[in-house]
């Protein structure tokens, strides 16, 4: 990693000493190649998937019986109307991978936010307050991690109906107690620190001194690293529709298009393929964004910038 | 000795709180799904009072709690009871209405036929991700920053950014139907286990690449190694007994957190190949409402989690002393 620490070296000259830990992180992380190659996949990616969709005349849900297994443009037979082809309905492959991509987007989104709260409120009460309150959470914690998140999701799914809402609340069930583990540690050793003390002497009241004094400390670190479940979460959303239990049709998500595409895949192989692969370059650019950061954290935690 | 039992002892007993607490979470939820089960096990000719009755006779009408220790007791006593969809032979009953009790397949009979096959599934698995992460991590962490470095940076992101069951259906696609090397929709032999197992690798690998690199580059930093150089110790030998001694902790601590995340990438697999294993039962059973099934799976997944862990600890303090129990 030498390549990366001189080049933080010297943005770290540049500034002054004075510039906090998490701006140097993000400036750390800011001067990787890596990261600016999956700032620019992502930005691409997501600005098609909201602009296309409007600017194109076409239905993402219109079936159309004469253009059925149309191929995508660049084969024989396709045309620049239907830029990845149609599917097994003649709908719009490209419109209806553009907006599986929205809905991917949005649902990981809130699911790493509500995790996020989750689990940083289990983590800091359970750090901060210790003892029986501690011994208790951090043994729910552990129950939750023993339970492979898919058994979880797929038990609650059959049980509720698979609203957007409903997903999110799976996925961030599945996902809170890496945070909670992370900020409890944190909080152990932040509890200590003088300010704290002092704050207490001063009586300030619990709420307040975890708030608006610890958690600003101690957050943002962890949230940086919350870009990567951004990615991990949009796999497991198209996993569920991909079993059934996603959001519903006729939306179109990346699990649905996928699943229904799979009966197809000798005589209509772009269907279940072409979708797969807008999947895998938004993961790619989230992933490749996210690594930077992690890296950037872990120069941080080694005090090289 | 003693403190080793000690230890034993209480990490057996958080281990058990974690099983009970798992177990009883799942038998909670599945009781409040819509949807009489009784009406699965019957179909939907029966009469009102026919499912009635079998609902008393299978305890369905007692309150949670109740039903939870009943269950629990056959646990005890090694009966994690009967499926409620699938007979004997393994298939699901066509004549339900027909069968009495005795003709549905005991789970703890199911979850014997179906663990060897995912035991197997998974082994593989493993064997596959070191074959990957191994090289590229330990190359990646003695040369941070350099070529390897890269390679390794870039292969797991790849990696870790595929979609597990797309990459699924892409192999079959190609290497199944287009170039006919390896078979791959249910199972007929050792051969259908190969394309699931490279899926799974695909998935777990970058993970412990990615911790292999850093933990062997945080190693190689320290003043020991370095140190050792000077005193002239050759390389292979401070590579074995200090770096790979020092960097293995870390791995199998995370081995021992990724077990769940392990269980969830075959449960995918096994249903997108069709493979007859643990993962294509749970699936089974969920979309069948089959509670006894559900239930014996979760808690199987849930002790299977709790004793890695366990090994997990007591390998690290075998081979690191310094870390007490």
């Amino acid at each position: 990693m030498n390549a990366p620490i001189a080049s933080v070296a010297s943005v770290a000259d540049l500034h002054h000493q004075s510039i906090g830990p998490n701006r140097r992180l993000l400036a750390a992380a800011f001067a990787q190649t890596e990261f600016k190659i999956g700032l620019v996949l992502l930005t691409l990616l997501i600005g098609t998937a909201f602009i296309y969709p409007n600017l194109a005349n076409v239905s993402a849900t219109k079936i159309s019986v004469m253009e059925r297994f149309l191929p995508p443009f660049f084969m024989h037979g396709g045309n620049l109307k239907h830029l990845l082809g149609t599917d097994q309905l003649g709908r719009d492959l490209f419109v209806r991978t553009l907006i599986g991509l929205q809905n991917a987007l949005l649902i990981s989104l809130c699911s790493v936010v509500l995790m996020f709260v989750i689990g940083a409120t289990i983590g800091m009460t359970a750090g901060y307050y210790g003892g029986w309150i501690d011994t208790v959470l951090m043994r729910l914690t552990d129950a939750q991690l023993a339970i492979p998140l898919i058994v979880l999701a797929i038990t609650f799914l059959t049980v509720h109906r698979p609203t957007p809402q409903a997903i999110v609340l799976v996925l961030s069930l599945a996902g809170w107690p890496a945070y909670a583990r992370v900020t409890r540690s944190v909080m152990l050793s932040e509890r200590r620190r003088e300010y704290v003390r002092g704050a207490k002497i001063l009586g300030a009241s619990d709420l307040r001194i975890i708030l608006q004094m610890i958690a600003p400390n101690i957050l943002p670190p962890v949230m940086f690293v919350a870009v990567l479940d951004i990615a991990r979460m949009m796999i497991f959303e198209a996993i569920l529709g991909f079993i059934g239990i996603g959001i519903q049709p006729p939306t179109p998500t990346f699990g649905t298009i996928i699943a229904d595409g799979r009966n197809y895949l000798i005589n209509g192989w772009w269907i279940p393929t072409m979708p797969g692969l807008f999947l895998f370059a938004t993961l790619l650019g989230i992933n490749l964004i996210g690594a930077c950061v992690e890296r950037a954290r872990n120069m941080l935690l080694r005090g090289a910038i | 000795m003693v403190f080793l039992f000690d230890f034993l002892a209480r990490r057996l007993a958080q281990g058990i709180l974690i099983v009970l607490i798992v177990s009883f979470g799942i038998f909670a939820i599945l009781r409040m799904v819509p949807g009489d089960p009784v009406r699965m096990i019957l179909g939907p000719m029966a009469n009102a009072a026919a499912v009635e009755a079998a609902a008393q006779k299978l305890g369905l009408r007692d309150p949670i709690p109740v039903q939870y220790f009943h269950w629990l007791g056959n646990v005890v006593r090694g009966d994690l009871g009967n499926s409620f969809s699938k007979g004997k032979a393994g298939q699901s009953s066509a004549r339900a209405d027909q069968q009495s009790d005795s003709d549905k397949a005991r789970v703890v009979d199911l979850l014997r036929g179906a663990v060897p096959m995912t035991l197997q599934l998974a082994g593989l698995a493993l064997v596959f991700t070191a074959l990957i992460s191994v090289p590229l991590g330990v190359a990646a962490g003695l040369f941070s920053g350099r070529l390897p470095d890269k390679v390794a940076f870039y292969v797991g992101s790849i990696f870790v950014s595929v979609p597990n069951f797309w990459c699924a259906l892409v192999l079959v696609l190609v290497v199944s139907a287009q170039l006919n090397l390896l078979p791959s929709i249910g199972y007929e032999g050792f051969a259908y286990t190969i394309l699931p197992a490279v899926v799974i690798a695909i998935e777990m690998s970058p993970i412990f690449m990615r911790a292999l690199a850093i933990s062997i580059a945080d190693v190689h930093r320290q003043n020991f190694v370095q140190l050792e150089t000077i005193r002239g110790i050759g390389f292979p030998r401070i590579f074995l007994h200090h770096i790979v001694r020092n960097a293995t902790v870390p791995i199998l601590n995370l081995f021992g957190v990724q077990i769940g995340a392990l269980l969830s990438g075959v449960l995918i697999v096994e249903y997108v190949f069709n493979y007859p294993g643990f993962g294509l039962l749970t699936v089974q059973a969920v979309s069948q409402r089959d509670f006894p099934v559900i239930q014996g799976a979760a808690l199987l997944s849930a002790m299977l989690f709790v004793v890695i862990n366990m090994l997990v600890d007591l390998i690290s303090t075998w081979i690191d002393p310094r870390l007490d129990f």
